[in-house]
Protein backbone atom coordinates (compact mmCIF):
# COMPACT_ATOMS: atom_id res chain seq x y z
CA UNK A 1 0.00 0.00 0.00
CA UNK A 2 1.13 3.43 -1.09
CA UNK A 3 1.98 5.81 2.13
CA UNK A 4 -0.32 8.98 2.59
CA UNK A 5 -3.48 6.78 1.39
CA UNK A 6 -6.32 5.69 3.70
CA UNK A 7 -6.75 1.84 2.66
CA UNK A 8 -10.27 0.70 3.08
CA UNK A 9 -8.66 -2.84 2.09
CA UNK A 10 -5.72 -4.75 2.58
CA UNK A 11 -4.33 -6.31 -0.13
CA UNK A 12 -5.53 -9.59 0.38
CA UNK A 13 -8.81 -8.00 0.30
CA UNK A 14 -8.43 -6.09 -2.72
CA UNK A 15 -7.04 -9.24 -4.42
CA UNK A 16 -9.86 -10.94 -3.78
CA UNK A 17 -12.67 -8.35 -4.46
CA UNK A 18 -11.02 -8.41 -7.92
CA UNK A 19 -10.76 -11.78 -8.45
CA UNK A 20 -14.51 -11.99 -8.19
CA UNK A 21 -15.73 -9.21 -10.54
CA UNK A 22 -16.06 -6.45 -7.98
CA UNK A 23 -15.47 -2.79 -9.11
CA UNK A 24 -15.19 -1.64 -5.22
CA UNK A 25 -12.18 -3.72 -5.19
CA UNK A 26 -11.03 -2.57 -9.08
CA UNK A 27 -11.37 0.73 -7.91
CA UNK A 28 -9.68 0.14 -4.60
CA UNK A 29 -6.78 -1.30 -6.66
CA UNK A 30 -6.79 1.67 -8.89
CA UNK A 31 -6.41 4.13 -5.83
CA UNK A 32 -3.94 2.02 -4.12
CA UNK A 33 -1.24 1.20 -6.91
CA UNK A 34 -2.48 4.35 -9.55
CA UNK A 35 -0.17 6.28 -8.51
CA UNK A 36 2.93 4.16 -8.10
CA UNK A 37 2.03 2.67 -11.89
CA UNK A 38 1.84 6.30 -13.42
CA UNK A 39 5.20 7.06 -11.87
CA UNK A 40 7.04 4.58 -13.74
CA UNK A 41 5.09 4.51 -16.37
CA UNK A 42 5.88 8.38 -16.82
CA UNK A 43 9.44 7.39 -15.96
CA UNK A 44 10.06 4.79 -18.64
CA UNK A 45 8.11 6.38 -21.34
CA UNK A 46 8.54 9.96 -20.80
CA UNK A 47 5.38 11.45 -21.63
CA UNK A 48 2.27 11.93 -19.61
CA UNK A 49 -0.11 11.00 -22.22
CA UNK A 50 1.55 7.65 -22.81
CA UNK A 51 1.91 6.68 -19.19
CA UNK A 52 -1.52 7.46 -19.13
CA UNK A 53 -2.31 4.93 -22.18
CA UNK A 54 0.06 2.30 -20.30
CA UNK A 55 -1.57 2.86 -16.58
CA UNK A 56 -4.71 1.79 -18.74
CA UNK A 57 -3.28 -1.02 -20.50
CA UNK A 58 -1.34 -2.08 -17.15
CA UNK A 59 -4.94 -2.15 -14.99
CA UNK A 60 -6.87 -3.50 -18.25
CA UNK A 61 -4.15 -6.37 -18.42
CA UNK A 62 -4.14 -6.69 -14.30
CA UNK A 63 -7.67 -7.22 -14.53
CA UNK A 64 -8.00 -9.77 -17.08
CA UNK A 65 -4.85 -12.20 -15.43
CA UNK A 66 -4.88 -11.61 -12.36
CA UNK A 67 -5.92 -15.21 -11.82
CA UNK A 68 -2.39 -16.05 -13.07
CA UNK A 69 -0.56 -14.02 -10.07
CA UNK A 70 1.49 -16.79 -8.00
CA UNK A 71 0.05 -15.32 -3.94
CA UNK A 72 3.97 -16.80 -3.49
CA UNK A 73 5.29 -13.32 -5.06
CA UNK A 74 5.24 -9.96 -4.51
CA UNK A 75 1.80 -8.59 -5.96
CA UNK A 76 3.96 -5.25 -6.68
CA UNK A 77 6.89 -6.46 -8.51
CA UNK A 78 4.02 -8.57 -10.36
CA UNK A 79 2.24 -5.23 -11.38
CA UNK A 80 5.41 -3.33 -11.94
CA UNK A 81 6.17 -6.39 -14.05
CA UNK A 82 3.27 -5.10 -16.33
CA UNK A 83 3.80 -1.50 -16.33
CA UNK A 84 7.56 -2.22 -17.79
CA UNK A 85 5.83 -4.33 -20.77
CA UNK A 86 3.60 -2.60 -21.31
CA UNK A 87 5.83 0.98 -21.44
CA UNK A 88 8.17 -1.76 -23.67
CA UNK A 89 5.50 -2.04 -26.26
CA UNK A 90 4.84 1.64 -26.02
CA UNK A 91 8.04 2.75 -26.93
CA UNK A 92 8.14 0.42 -29.25
CA UNK A 93 4.71 1.74 -31.01
CA UNK A 94 5.83 5.26 -30.86
CA UNK A 95 9.30 4.57 -32.79
CA UNK A 96 7.34 2.47 -35.13
CA UNK A 97 5.00 5.38 -35.77
CA UNK A 98 7.95 8.32 -35.47
CA UNK A 99 9.85 6.28 -37.88
CA UNK A 100 6.65 5.79 -40.59
CA UNK A 101 6.14 9.85 -39.42
CA UNK A 102 9.77 10.86 -41.00
CA UNK A 103 8.95 8.65 -44.26
CA UNK A 104 5.73 10.66 -44.20
CA UNK A 105 7.07 13.86 -44.39
CA UNK A 106 9.11 12.75 -47.06
CA UNK A 107 6.96 10.79 -49.07
CA UNK A 108 3.33 12.74 -48.79
CA UNK A 109 1.93 9.71 -50.45
CA UNK A 110 2.33 7.22 -47.85
CA UNK A 111 0.28 9.80 -45.85
CA UNK A 112 -2.54 10.19 -48.54
CA UNK A 113 -3.11 6.83 -48.03
CA UNK A 114 -4.69 6.64 -44.98
CA UNK A 115 -1.73 6.99 -42.20
CA UNK A 116 -1.89 9.31 -39.69
CA UNK A 117 -0.21 12.87 -41.18
CA UNK A 118 0.58 14.17 -37.94
CA UNK A 119 4.39 13.27 -37.08
CA UNK A 120 5.22 12.10 -33.63
CA UNK A 121 5.47 14.17 -30.63
CA UNK A 122 7.90 13.41 -29.04
CA UNK A 123 8.12 15.31 -25.59
CA UNK A 124 10.69 15.54 -23.02
CA UNK A 125 11.71 12.88 -20.58
CA UNK A 126 10.78 14.18 -16.89
CA UNK A 127 14.54 15.01 -16.99
CA UNK A 128 16.26 15.43 -20.46
CA UNK A 129 19.23 13.16 -18.61
CA UNK A 130 17.14 10.30 -18.66
CA UNK A 131 16.68 10.28 -22.31
CA UNK A 132 20.14 8.96 -22.43
CA UNK A 133 19.34 5.43 -21.34
CA UNK A 134 17.79 2.56 -22.43
CA UNK A 135 14.96 1.96 -21.29
CA UNK A 136 15.79 -1.09 -18.97
CA UNK A 137 18.80 1.21 -17.74
CA UNK A 138 15.92 3.57 -16.81
CA UNK A 139 13.51 1.16 -15.44
CA UNK A 140 16.15 -0.56 -12.92
CA UNK A 141 17.36 3.07 -12.01
CA UNK A 142 13.92 4.11 -11.24
CA UNK A 143 13.02 1.08 -9.62
CA UNK A 144 16.19 1.42 -7.45
CA UNK A 145 15.85 5.25 -7.01
CA UNK A 146 11.65 5.64 -6.12
CA UNK A 147 11.14 1.83 -5.10
CA UNK A 148 14.48 1.10 -3.43
CA UNK A 149 14.46 -2.14 -5.42
CA UNK A 150 17.49 -4.41 -5.24
CA UNK A 151 18.82 -6.67 -8.29
CA UNK A 152 17.21 -8.99 -7.51
CA UNK A 153 13.93 -7.02 -7.57
CA UNK A 154 14.92 -5.27 -10.41
CA UNK A 155 15.63 -8.88 -12.67
CA UNK A 156 12.34 -9.58 -11.69
CA UNK A 157 10.67 -6.49 -13.32
CA UNK A 158 13.09 -6.87 -16.12
CA UNK A 159 12.52 -10.70 -16.43
CA UNK A 160 16.62 -10.84 -16.81
CA UNK A 161 18.96 -12.79 -13.91
CA UNK A 162 20.05 -10.48 -11.40
CA UNK A 163 24.24 -10.07 -12.96
CA UNK A 164 22.00 -8.27 -16.28
CA UNK A 165 20.00 -6.24 -13.66
CA UNK A 166 23.30 -5.47 -11.48
CA UNK A 167 24.80 -4.34 -14.93
CA UNK A 168 21.97 -2.05 -16.12
CA UNK A 169 21.61 -0.34 -12.85
CA UNK A 170 25.83 -0.32 -12.95
CA UNK A 171 25.80 1.44 -15.84
CA UNK A 172 22.63 3.56 -15.55
CA UNK A 173 23.85 5.57 -12.23
CA UNK A 174 27.35 5.66 -13.83
CA UNK A 175 26.39 7.01 -17.43
CA UNK A 176 24.49 9.59 -15.84
CA UNK A 177 27.14 10.56 -13.01
CA UNK A 178 29.42 11.29 -15.79
CA UNK A 179 26.99 13.26 -17.88
CA UNK A 180 26.19 15.25 -14.69
CA UNK A 181 29.82 16.14 -13.64
CA UNK A 182 30.51 16.91 -17.71
CA UNK A 183 27.36 18.80 -18.73
CA UNK A 184 26.63 20.16 -15.71
CA UNK A 185 24.09 22.35 -17.09
CA UNK A 186 21.93 19.86 -18.79
CA UNK A 187 19.74 18.75 -15.97
CA UNK A 188 19.02 22.60 -15.36
CA UNK A 189 18.07 22.68 -19.10
CA UNK A 190 16.13 19.40 -19.33
CA UNK B 1 44.01 3.61 -6.94
CA UNK B 2 45.83 1.58 -9.29
CA UNK B 3 43.53 -1.49 -8.24
CA UNK B 4 39.97 0.52 -9.27
CA UNK B 5 41.55 1.66 -12.84
CA UNK B 6 42.20 -1.62 -13.64
CA UNK B 7 39.45 -2.99 -13.11
CA UNK B 8 37.66 0.01 -15.06
CA UNK B 9 39.94 -0.88 -17.94
CA UNK B 10 38.70 -4.65 -17.58
CA UNK B 11 35.01 -3.39 -17.41
CA UNK B 12 35.41 -1.14 -20.27
CA UNK B 13 37.31 -3.57 -22.29
CA UNK B 14 35.37 -6.86 -22.12
CA UNK B 15 31.76 -6.01 -22.59
CA UNK B 16 30.67 -9.55 -20.88
CA UNK B 17 27.29 -9.28 -18.95
CA UNK B 18 28.56 -12.12 -16.32
CA UNK B 19 32.23 -10.58 -15.75
CA UNK B 20 30.86 -7.10 -15.39
CA UNK B 21 28.08 -8.55 -12.76
CA UNK B 22 31.44 -10.25 -11.16
CA UNK B 23 33.70 -6.96 -10.96
CA UNK B 24 30.80 -4.75 -9.75
CA UNK B 25 29.74 -7.48 -6.99
CA UNK B 26 33.71 -8.52 -6.14
CA UNK B 27 34.74 -4.82 -6.61
CA UNK B 28 32.95 -1.67 -7.44
CA UNK B 29 30.02 -2.18 -5.15
CA UNK B 30 32.23 -2.41 -1.78
CA UNK B 31 34.85 0.18 -3.27
CA UNK B 32 34.53 3.52 -1.71
CA UNK B 33 36.48 5.31 -4.76
CA UNK B 34 34.21 3.57 -7.11
CA UNK B 35 31.15 4.10 -5.74
CA UNK B 36 32.17 7.91 -5.35
CA UNK B 37 31.91 7.78 -9.03
CA UNK B 38 28.13 6.61 -9.20
CA UNK B 39 24.58 8.09 -9.28
CA UNK B 40 24.13 7.75 -5.64
CA UNK B 41 20.01 7.38 -4.50
CA UNK B 42 19.16 10.61 -3.59
CA UNK B 43 20.24 12.16 -6.84
CA UNK B 44 18.76 9.59 -8.83
CA UNK B 45 15.58 10.25 -6.74
CA UNK B 46 15.79 14.32 -8.23
CA UNK B 47 15.42 12.93 -11.72
CA UNK B 48 12.67 10.42 -11.45
CA UNK B 49 8.83 11.89 -10.71
CA UNK B 50 7.54 10.13 -7.96
CA UNK B 51 4.37 8.06 -7.00
CA UNK B 52 3.30 10.96 -4.38
CA UNK B 53 4.09 13.79 -7.32
CA UNK B 54 0.86 11.95 -9.74
CA UNK B 55 -1.57 13.63 -7.77
CA UNK B 56 -5.46 12.55 -8.30
CA UNK B 57 -6.39 8.92 -9.96
CA UNK B 58 -9.52 9.97 -10.63
CA UNK B 59 -9.47 10.14 -14.10
CA UNK B 60 -7.60 6.93 -14.81
CA UNK B 61 -10.42 5.00 -12.79
CA UNK B 62 -13.20 6.59 -15.35
CA UNK B 63 -11.15 5.86 -18.21
CA UNK B 64 -10.30 2.00 -16.49
CA UNK B 65 -14.33 1.81 -15.42
CA UNK B 66 -15.33 3.20 -19.20
CA UNK B 67 -13.84 -0.03 -20.59
CA UNK B 68 -14.60 -2.59 -17.74
CA UNK B 69 -18.10 -1.43 -16.93
CA UNK B 70 -19.54 -1.50 -20.43
CA UNK B 71 -20.31 -4.66 -20.44
CA UNK B 72 -18.12 -5.62 -23.57
CA UNK B 73 -15.45 -8.03 -22.87
CA UNK B 74 -12.11 -6.14 -22.58
CA UNK B 75 -10.00 -7.55 -25.63
CA UNK B 76 -7.60 -9.82 -25.40
CA UNK B 77 -4.21 -7.94 -26.04
CA UNK B 78 -1.04 -9.73 -23.90
CA UNK B 79 2.02 -7.91 -23.98
CA UNK B 80 5.18 -8.62 -26.41
CA UNK B 81 7.82 -10.18 -24.19
CA UNK B 82 10.49 -8.29 -23.89
CA UNK B 83 12.85 -8.70 -27.09
CA UNK B 84 11.06 -11.07 -28.87
CA UNK B 85 10.52 -9.67 -32.08
CA UNK B 86 14.87 -9.38 -32.19
CA UNK B 87 14.82 -12.70 -30.66
CA UNK B 88 12.48 -14.14 -33.62
CA UNK B 89 14.52 -12.04 -35.55
CA UNK B 90 18.23 -13.17 -34.43
CA UNK B 91 16.20 -17.20 -34.59
CA UNK B 92 15.20 -16.86 -38.01
CA UNK B 93 17.94 -15.00 -39.74
CA UNK B 94 21.09 -17.83 -37.79
CA UNK B 95 18.54 -20.61 -39.20
CA UNK B 96 19.06 -19.07 -43.12
CA UNK B 97 22.46 -18.88 -42.23
CA UNK B 98 22.67 -22.88 -41.68
CA UNK B 99 20.57 -23.51 -43.87
CA UNK B 100 22.69 -21.92 -46.97
CA UNK B 101 25.95 -22.74 -45.36
CA UNK B 102 25.18 -26.31 -45.74
CA UNK B 103 23.36 -25.86 -48.58
CA UNK B 104 26.43 -24.69 -50.02
CA UNK B 105 28.91 -26.77 -48.32
CA UNK B 106 26.71 -30.59 -49.75
CA UNK B 107 27.20 -28.49 -52.87
CA UNK B 108 30.66 -28.78 -52.89
CA UNK B 109 31.06 -32.25 -51.04
CA UNK B 110 29.74 -33.44 -54.08
CA UNK B 111 31.65 -32.49 -56.69
CA UNK B 112 33.91 -34.73 -58.33
CA UNK B 113 37.61 -33.62 -57.20
CA UNK B 114 36.38 -32.40 -53.72
CA UNK B 115 39.40 -32.71 -51.20
CA UNK B 116 43.22 -32.40 -50.26
CA UNK B 117 43.62 -34.28 -54.16
CA UNK B 118 41.82 -31.55 -55.76
CA UNK B 119 44.49 -29.58 -57.39
CA UNK B 120 45.20 -31.27 -60.49
CA UNK B 121 48.41 -33.41 -60.60
CA UNK B 122 49.15 -32.09 -63.86
CA UNK B 123 49.00 -28.71 -61.66
CA UNK B 124 51.91 -29.95 -59.53
CA UNK B 125 53.99 -31.90 -61.49
CA UNK B 126 56.54 -29.73 -62.97
CA UNK B 127 59.55 -30.32 -65.91
CA UNK B 128 62.66 -28.11 -66.22
CA UNK B 129 63.66 -30.05 -69.05
CA UNK B 130 63.64 -33.57 -71.04
CA UNK B 131 66.66 -34.64 -73.08
CA UNK B 132 66.72 -36.96 -75.91
CA UNK B 133 69.62 -38.18 -77.37
CA UNK B 134 71.03 -35.31 -75.83
CA UNK B 135 69.30 -32.99 -76.90
CA UNK B 136 66.32 -30.79 -75.63
CA UNK B 137 62.87 -32.85 -76.60
CA UNK B 138 59.31 -31.64 -77.40
CA UNK B 139 57.31 -32.63 -74.44
CA UNK B 140 53.73 -33.26 -73.83
CA UNK B 141 52.35 -33.89 -70.13
CA UNK B 142 48.47 -34.86 -70.18
CA UNK B 143 46.40 -36.13 -67.04
CA UNK B 144 42.93 -38.24 -68.03
CA UNK B 145 40.18 -36.71 -66.26
CA UNK B 146 39.10 -37.44 -62.67
CA UNK B 147 42.08 -39.82 -62.34
CA UNK B 148 46.05 -38.56 -60.97
CA UNK B 149 47.50 -40.49 -63.15
CA UNK B 150 50.16 -38.33 -65.46
CA UNK B 151 51.34 -39.44 -68.84
CA UNK B 152 54.42 -37.24 -69.82
CA UNK B 153 54.97 -37.86 -73.77
CA UNK B 154 58.67 -36.42 -74.82
CA UNK B 155 59.54 -36.38 -78.43
CA UNK B 156 62.72 -35.68 -80.19
CA UNK B 157 62.68 -32.31 -81.75
CA UNK B 158 61.89 -32.37 -85.54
Amino acid sequence: MEKGKKPFMNEKEIIDGCLRGSPVSSRAMVDAYGNLVMAVALNVVGNRQDAEDVCQETFLQVFRHLARYDRSRSFKTWLLTIVYRRSLDMIRKKRRFSEFSVRARFEPAVAERGGNPHPADPKPLPSALLGRLSPRERTALCLWANEGYTARDISEVLACSASTARVYLFTARRKIKTLLENDHGLLQNG
Amino acid sequence: MAFCKMVDVIYAALPIRPLRAFLIRSHMESCSRCQARLLSRAEAGKLFVASDQIGNTEGLWQRISVRTGSGTPVPEAPPTPAGAGWRWAAAVGTAAVVAVTGFWLLREVEKPGFGPGFVGAADRFQIDYVNVGGAPAQTFVYQPQGTDTVFVWATKNP
